[in-house]
């Protein structure tokens, strides 16, 4: 695929560092910049609504930061992160990222990292592993505290209490939380991996839930288990599941 | 743990002791005209039976401390307690010189341990109180020991604290987040660019001047905090608005160096940066009746999830503050209509 024009959103909270990279990019005739975003709120409605090849993004930002950004989008822009945070993020996302640019930086180390985007772009989607694993690595945040979800271009935390229960649906799955559910590209094991196993349990190849929303197990003919949920929701307990179970709360 | 069984060489010196307490045994029985094999035949188990019972004391001390007991409590139970020892022990001392009188040798020893043993009794009770006095005399020593490691670790703490709050100063994503801001400037408006220059060296003057100085008056700190809040308006635009209400009688006031950035820099951090449309800062500093009252109030993510106890930042404020005066000052951090707010209250005392 070849392509003489590119197009690029830039996302930074403060306005003089995206000034900075508007700056840069306007040497450049074949980029058109899309959007300028001041939060991730901002961000993610651009990118989903407008899906730009390139993604400019600093990652410590207020409410959702670079990361959490990037983990909402469906379609994944070429990214270069704009930080002047420190080598412990950037060893997460080092090999995925195309790139990223410690502030302040100067202009021939903008100019590569720029052609690498272009690069990236005209090669295709190449993105694994998912950026929510990314994130989750590279964020050092662990258990996580809030799962954010991406609702058409509107951005919404679930907060883990309010969480019901969560079902695989191929690669998503499905968040249950008061009466709503949302779908998040994301597997299971991959979000299990991030909550605390104390207050979650996967119980079920399919179902993850919050050890306090159980009210009891039925057994079934054979030796099969159903959770009951406080809310009466039935969900399967496989037999490693019930294992986990009886180890959990005795 | 008993303080003599715990450590081998003690207990070795614990038994070294009754070895001349044999010996006055057995001295007090040649006395009374004993033969000198009846005494060492007596004194040797009494020694033996002796070492063992007098070990006991040392649990009632733990139990019956001598700070929170009437005299009376103590009297009555130690007398109680000594007097019960020492019977036990004269008891030992007939049944031992019963069972030894069997011996053709030793016939005369029943007869002659019944008149003894009220001085066996007594010697007994003499023991028992001088072992609970010794007790107590470790325990006490075993505790001041405890108390100066620990003061000497807490003194240890406050000064490593102290380093890393001054080392702390120069927050190097500040620093890095400020030249990028004097890089895109330098292009969009140079002059504005070389303000920053020129607020920035200010800044890093000050701080390292400050630095050196273990406590300086409020005016100069607040002078540094100034300096900072001029750079994080030019970072941060319009979402940085700084509120003052400062008396002068408070700029007067002493306090440890460096201690009110930090407070600015984590209301900066966790009220202005999270929020997408920033917010106020204030800051207050009042006197009244000789006490200095300062305050920082910034706004607050409701959305975040609340975290319990104060993060470092403020711990180590907590901990000068409390290091310059002792059981005299206050701090008080608190959270309410989406504010954040930390409160230091500590005596005005001013450069002479």
């Amino acid at each position: 695929m070849s392509k003489d024009t590119f197009t690029a959103l830039v996302v930074d909270d403060e306005e003089l560092a995206r000034a900075l990279v508007v700056e840069h990019l306007r040497a450049h005739p074949e980029i058109r910049i899309l959007a300028e975003c001041a939060n991730g709120f901002e961000a993610v409605k651009a990118a989903t609504e407008q899906k730009p090849d390139l993604l400019f993004l600093d990652i410590q930002m207020p409410k959702l930061d670079g990361f959490e950004v990037l983990e909402l989008l469906e379609c994944q822009p070429a990214t270069v992160f704009i930080t002047a945070f420190d080598q412990f993020a950037i060893k997460a996302f080092e090999s995925h990222a195309v790139d990223y640019l410690l502030k302040p930086f100067s202009e021939a180390r903008f100019e590569e990292a720029l052609a690498k985007a272009k690069a990236k772009c005209l090669a295709g989607q190449i993105s694994v592993p998912h950026p929510a694993e990314l994130s989750a690595a590279a964020r050092d945040k662990w258990p996580l505290e809030r799962i954010v979800v991406r609702d058409g271009s509107k951005v919404t935390f679930i907060s883990l209490d309010k969480l019901d229960y969560v079902q695989a649906q191929d690669d998503y799955v499905e968040l249950k939380t008061e009466g709503r559910s949302y779908l998040k590209q994301q597997t299971l094991s991959s979000l299990e991996n991030q909550l605390d196993p104390q207050r979650f349990l996967r119980v079920h190849r399919s179902f993850l839930l919050p050890v306090d929303r159980l009210a009891r197990l039925e057994q079934g003919l054979t030796d099969s288990w159903t959770a009951i949920l406080r809310d009466g929701t039935k969900l399967p307990v496989s037999k490693s599941g019930y294992a986990k179970l009886k180890e959990l709360i005795g | 743990m008993h303080p003599i069984l715990s450590s081998r060489t003690r207990l070795l010196a614990y038994l070294l002791i009754w070895v001349p307490l044999g010996g006055l045994l057995a001295g007090l029985a040649v006395m009374q005209d004993w033969s000198r094999l009846e005494a060492l035949a007596l004194a040797a188990p009494m020694a033996m039976l002796g070492a063992g019972i007098y070990l006991s004391p040392f649990y009632l001390c733990k139990v019956v401390s001598v700070e929170n007991q009437s005299h009376r409590n103590l009297f009555i139970t130690w007398a109680l307690a000594a007097v019960t020892a020492a019977g036990l022990w004269s008891g030992a001392a007939w049944g031992v010189a019963r069972f030894l009188g069997r011996l053709e040798a030793l016939h005369a020893l029943p007869q002659r341990i019944t008149p003894a043993l009220p001085v066996v009794w007594s010697l007994g009770i003499v023991l028992y109180l001088a072992s609970a006095a010794f007790y107590y005399l470790l325990i006490a020593l075993e505790r001041a020991q405890k108390a100066e490691a620990e003061q000497l670790q807490l003194r240890m703490l406050a000064q490593e604290a102290e380093l890393k709050a001054l080392r702390a100063q120069l927050n190097p994503h500040f620093l890095f987040n400020s030249l990028n801001s004097i890089s895109a400037l330098t292009t969009v408006d140079s002059k504005r660019a070389r303000e920053m220059c020129v607020l920035l060296s200010d800044f890093l003057r000050k701080s390292l001047g400050l630095g050196e100085r273990r406590q300086v008056a409020l005016r100069e700190e607040l002078d540094l905090v100034r300096a900072y809040l001029s750079i994080e308006q030019i970072r941060f635009g319009e979402r940085l608005k700084v509120a003052w209400d400062i008396e002068p009688e408070a700029e007067n006031a002493l306090v440890p160096t460096l201690l009110l950035q930090p407070l600015v820099e984590n209301a900066i951090k966790h009220g202005i940066s999270v929020l997408p449309e920033g917010g106020e800062l204030r800051l207050h500093a009042t006197v009244l009746k000789g006490t200095v009252t300062f305050a920082v109030d910034n706004p607050s993510d409701l959305d975040a999830p609340s975290k319990p106890g104060l993060g470092l930042g403020l711990r180590q404020v907590r901990q000068r503050l409390w290091g310059r005066f002792p059981e005299r000052c206050r701090f008080d951090s608190s959270n309410s209509d989406g504010r954040h707010r930390v409160v230091l209250t500590f005596p005005l005392e001013m450069e002479s």
